[in-house]
């Protein structure tokens, strides 16, 4: 890989303009087109948000877990950006989910927030997401916060089954719609909207990926070029032996 | 969740079962206009949070991206590359 920071100016705009659109087409779909469910009504659309955001939190869970992993095989940085930047993208969809999950709730539950599995173990999720971005920025040095990121990402990934399958293990209150069995699925509509929406989500976190890639790329190099200028100035004809 | 499944079979054997329904089926009779007013304002607090929550983001981003940017441009500058 290029240690430079690229230029992909054209591709970035065009991924852009690609999530734009799309996004444009769910808020059609989710609004206009998709009926209305039966028993919650109108507050069920917030299901095509909510689930999307949460998917887009587990990849940048286990994408974080991943380019840990490979930062502590390999020892290179450019894993450690990666993994970094997904560990952010983690935690901001995990907020959307923590934040739209109990405004579904209030209307459909009478609560804002119950002590159910599915809820406290997302909660913890992004406890350690938060802890994770706290630690990193609390390190001596990047390859103290690197090593310190990469173990508390592979314990937030151990998070990840138990919100999975919380819902079949503990039976509560969340709905558990993606894997029911027995007819009890999706409606055919809401499935296609559902993947719509989800499609549009994974190409936003594509899209937020690579410029937050960009972003520690950018961090690195002002840093090397902040110690050449100092070593520079060390060096130099007035400097002090 | 107490949702209506359309066969009436198949919600007998999960209240048996004693498993929550969970299939989201579609709307065909007219719900309470009064209570869907109140959760429609649900649906649009829901969207203007994420919508809020996803542009402050992009927002930091290209606000960082470009101090960033700047910064590396001048220390080139200055160390004459």
């Amino acid at each position: 890989m290029d240690r430079t920071v690229p230029d992909r100016a054209g591709w970035q705009h065009a991924h852009f303009a690609a999530v734009a659109l799309l996004m444009t087409a769910s808020v059609v779909v989710v609004f206009g087109v998709v009926p209305g469910e039966r028993t919650m009504g109108v507050v069920q659309r917030i299901f095509y948000f909510h689930v999307p955001s949460a998917l887009c939190a587990f990849l940048g869970v286990g994408l974080c877990a991943a380019f840990s992993a490979l930062y502590l095989w390999r020892k290179d940085d450019r894993w450690d950006l990666l993994a970094h930047a997904s560990a952010e993208l983690a935690t901001l969809f995990c907020t959307i989910v923590l934040v739209t999950g109990p405004i579904w709730a209030r209307p459909v539950w009478g609560v804002w927030w119950t002590g159910e599995v599915r809820l406290t173990s997302t909660l913890v999720l992004w406890l350690i997401l938060v802890g994770y971005l706290v630690l990193r920025s609390s390190a001596e040095n990047a390859d103290q916060a690197a090593r310190w990121g990469a173990v508390v990402a592979i314990i937030a990934a151990l998070d990840i089954p138990i919100i999975y399958k919380s819902v079949e293990w503990w039976r509560g209150l969340h709905p558990r719609v993606l894997r029911a069995t027995g007819g009890q699925g999706l409606d055919p509509a809401m499935e296609k909207t559902l993947l719509l929406c989800s499609v549009t989500f994974f190409l936003l976190f594509a899209y937020l990926l690579g410029q937050r890639y960009r972003l520690g790329l950018l961090a690195r190099d002002v840093e090397v070029l902040t110690h050449a200028a100092r070593r520079a100035a060390a060096s130099g004809p007035g400097a002090q032996p | 969740m107490n949702a209506h499944d359309p066969n009436p079979l198949l919600a007998l054997l999960a209240a048996l079962q004693d498993a929550p329904l969970t299939r989201f089926a579609t709307e065909t009779a007219a719900a309470d206009p009064g209570a869907n007013a109140r959760r429609f304002r649900f649906l649009i607090g829901a969207y203007v949070a994420v919508w809020t929550i996803l542009a402050a983001y992009l927002f930091t981003l290209s606000v960082r991206l470009r101090r960033l940017s700047k910064q590396v441009r001048r220390l080139k500058e200055r160390a004459g590359l």
